[in-house]
């Protein structure tokens, strides 16, 4: 297997010259991805486009198979089968998710996973150090403390993980997948707990990413934050893709509808 | 002037700090070198306790690299601290008892153990790869009761049950020569495991022993860095294990390979403090002196020491799971913040 930066000069010639054409890459490409949990099929043939520059958005009820599907996208879980295409190279269905966080996917958790005894600077630092830019030339801790500065967390780098409420451990989680400088970005569940303050805060913070390049894909529960981000978005119902496309579109749909409500 | 000696101060302060001794661990290392000419420690007696001192010293600080930092308890360290004794007492045998007699020197004999060690910790590493936490650690000790039951049937190499008495290091019945010796192999275990730590290794080997998911999602490959912690720990053990055959020059599989061993090292390392590398350097001589005392005071309760380590460790890990290391750390900041309002 050729290693990913053999492909890059190709990539990003050719991205350049789609982008003056006003036509947008495929950044992430899902084909027909299964996963099963014995008997239980979690997520039932799901296929998915994301373009680079996007904000993707992925909903459906409790239990619809959304974490799955990002857990298979990003190597925490095998797929029974399915494609994942990123950034050029094909097939990288099932790769752990070391080697995926370096070819540039970094994601952050429906329940944070911090590393409770180290400091907030250094939660972050292991992001940069070992993520897909830790070959950067400045130094892991810069790179760590630009992504604090970033999100603007509110306390101070030296505080332990182990000390901070779970909104806190969100924006943790975030500075963490930022400093490893990724192409793309999974989101599970960002906003979930958030006041309205907060939320209207996340939803700029997540603009400003997608301003930097990074493309995102948003897994979540509230409304207010899909519809306010998302360019697309794509509805899970017992792990099945039942509706895609622009979110007031999508909300009209009756079939999302009736998963939502019930008949 | 001032300003060169205020550069090489820093640059000695930076030095210290890389390798982790605080002016107050330069101190103790200083009291510990001078501790053998100073009465009541130069008597021979006291001075073998400060041997065995510097020797459980110097193996909690590398049973805390692993158990500290990627959070596996390694049951089978005393195991395989028991292959490097044993390896190097084969090589260097020359009696008539086992059937080779290569007569390496220990000198040399003690590296080649090491390596054979350390060669056990990287199949440990990759052994214990899919397991987590606890389940690691009971993987660990499994291969540990494997390998004092190989001890003990590979009569024609290892004697078995009857021991071997390999030779010394010294040709002089003094303690002192083996005081050093065991001081330097501390202070050599702990300057390393304490740069590797402070690199991006020792983030990683603390990132996947605090959260194995988040750690592989940040990028961290679980393979390399694990396998690494491991054969580096097994290395050092090798290495005592191989200063525990020509020190005491007799040996037993019972005596050195019991998980009972591996027990007392993890109850030294805890004590002084999970992750911090020298909490079991300061607990370790003050123990060893206390449990040689009860042992001598107390000759009709023999197995004393296991009791005493059994309550200290859950006391420990009730009210103190910093250990002592933890403790001092605290006391120390709390003593900053104390003398800081007065200078501003």
């Amino acid at each position: 297997m050729l290693p990913i930066s053999c492909f890059l000069p190709i990539w990003t010639s050719l991205n350049h010259a789609l982008k003056c054409k006003g036509i947008r890459m495929v950044i992430l490409q899902v084909i027909d991805m299964v996963k099963k949990f014995g008997g239980l099929t979690a997520v039932d043939k799901v296929s998915l486009q994301v373009e680079e520059g996007q904000i993707f958005g992925v909903i459906g009820p409790n239990g619809a198979g959304k974490t799955t599907l990002l857990n298979c996208i990003t190597g925490a879980h095998k797929p029974t089968s399915g494609i994942v295409n990123f950034l050029g190279e094909e097939n990288l269905a099932g790769s752990p998710p070391e080697v995926m966080c370096k070819k540039g996917i970094s994601r952050t958790f429906q329940i944070s996973r911090p590393f409770p005894r180290l400091t907030v600077l250094e939660n972050v630092t292991v992001g940069a150090a070992f993520g897909a830019q830790s070959h950067a030339r400045e130094s892991a801790e810069e790179r760590a403390l630009e992504a604090l500065e970033y999100v603007h967390f509110p306390l101070p780098e030296d505080t332990m993980a182990g000390h901070l409420n779970a909104v806190q451990l969100k924006r943790l989680d975030l500075a963490r997948a930022l400093a490893g400088g990724p192409k793309l970005l999974l989101l599970d569940e960002l906003a979930a707990g958030l006041t309205e303050g907060e939320l209207a805060d996340i939803m700029k913070l997540i603009k400003r990413i997608r301003e930097r390049g990074i493309t995102i894909v948003i897994v979540e529960h509230i409304m207010k934050l899909i519809r306010g981000v998302c360019d697309t978005i794509a509805v899970l119902d017992y792990g099945k893709k039942i509706s895609e496309g622009k979110p007031e579109e999508v909300m009209r749909d009756p079939k999302v509808i009736e998963a939502y409500l019930g008949e | 002037m001032i300003k060169s000696t205020g550069k090489a101060s820093t640059i000695a302060r930076t030095l210290m700090s890389r390798t982790g001794f605080s002016s107050s661990g330069i101190i103790l290392i200083a009291i510990l070198a001078v501790l053998p000419f100073i009465p009541p420690f130069n008597s021979e007696y006291i001075l073998r306790w400060l041997v065995v001192g510097a020797f459980m010293a110097a193996q909690a600080v590398a049973f805390d690299l692993t158990a500290g930092f990627i959070n596996v308890v390694n049951f089978g360290f005393a195991a395989i601290l028991g292959v490097g004794a044993y390896t190097s007492a084969i090589l260097a045998n020359t009696g008539p008892h086992i059937i080779v007699q290569p007569g390496i020197s220990p000198w040399i004999g003690i590296f080649i153990g090491a390596f054979a060690s350390a060669f056990l910790g990287f199949i440990l590493g990759f052994l214990t790869l899919r397991l987590r936490g606890l389940y690691a650690a009971i993987m660990a000790w499994f291969v540990g009761i494997a390998l004092l039951g190989l001890a003990r049937t590979l009569t024609p190499l290892t004697r078995g049950s009857l021991g071997m008495s390999p030779p010394s290091f010294f040709d002089t019945p003094s303690n002192m020569p083996y005081y050093y010796l065991a001081l330097g192999m501390m202070i050599t275990i702990y300057i390393v495991t304490k740069l590797v730590t402070t690199s991006h290794i020792g983030l990683a080997f603390k990132a996947l022993g605090q959260n194995f998911d988040a750690a592989r999602a940040s990028g961290i490959n679980p393979t390399f860095y694990r396998v690494f912690n491991f054969t580096l720990s097994c290395f050092f053990a090798g290495l005592l294990g191989g200063f525990y055959a020509h020190y005491f020059v007799s040996m037993t599989p019972k005596a050195i390979m019991h998980t009972s061993k591996s027990v007392e090292t993890l109850a030294i390392a805890f004590i002084g403090g999970r992750g911090f590398l020298w909490g079991g350097i300061v607990v370790a001589f003050p123990f060893v002196f206390l449990l040689e005392y009860l042992r001598s005071a107390l000759p009709q309760l023999p197995g004393i020491h296991i009791i005493i380590y059994g309550v200290l460790m859950i006391l420990v890990m009730i009210y103190y799971p910093n250990g002592v290391a933890g403790f001092i750390t605290e006391l120390k900041k709390k003593l900053w913040r104390l003398r800081k309002p007065e200078k501003t």
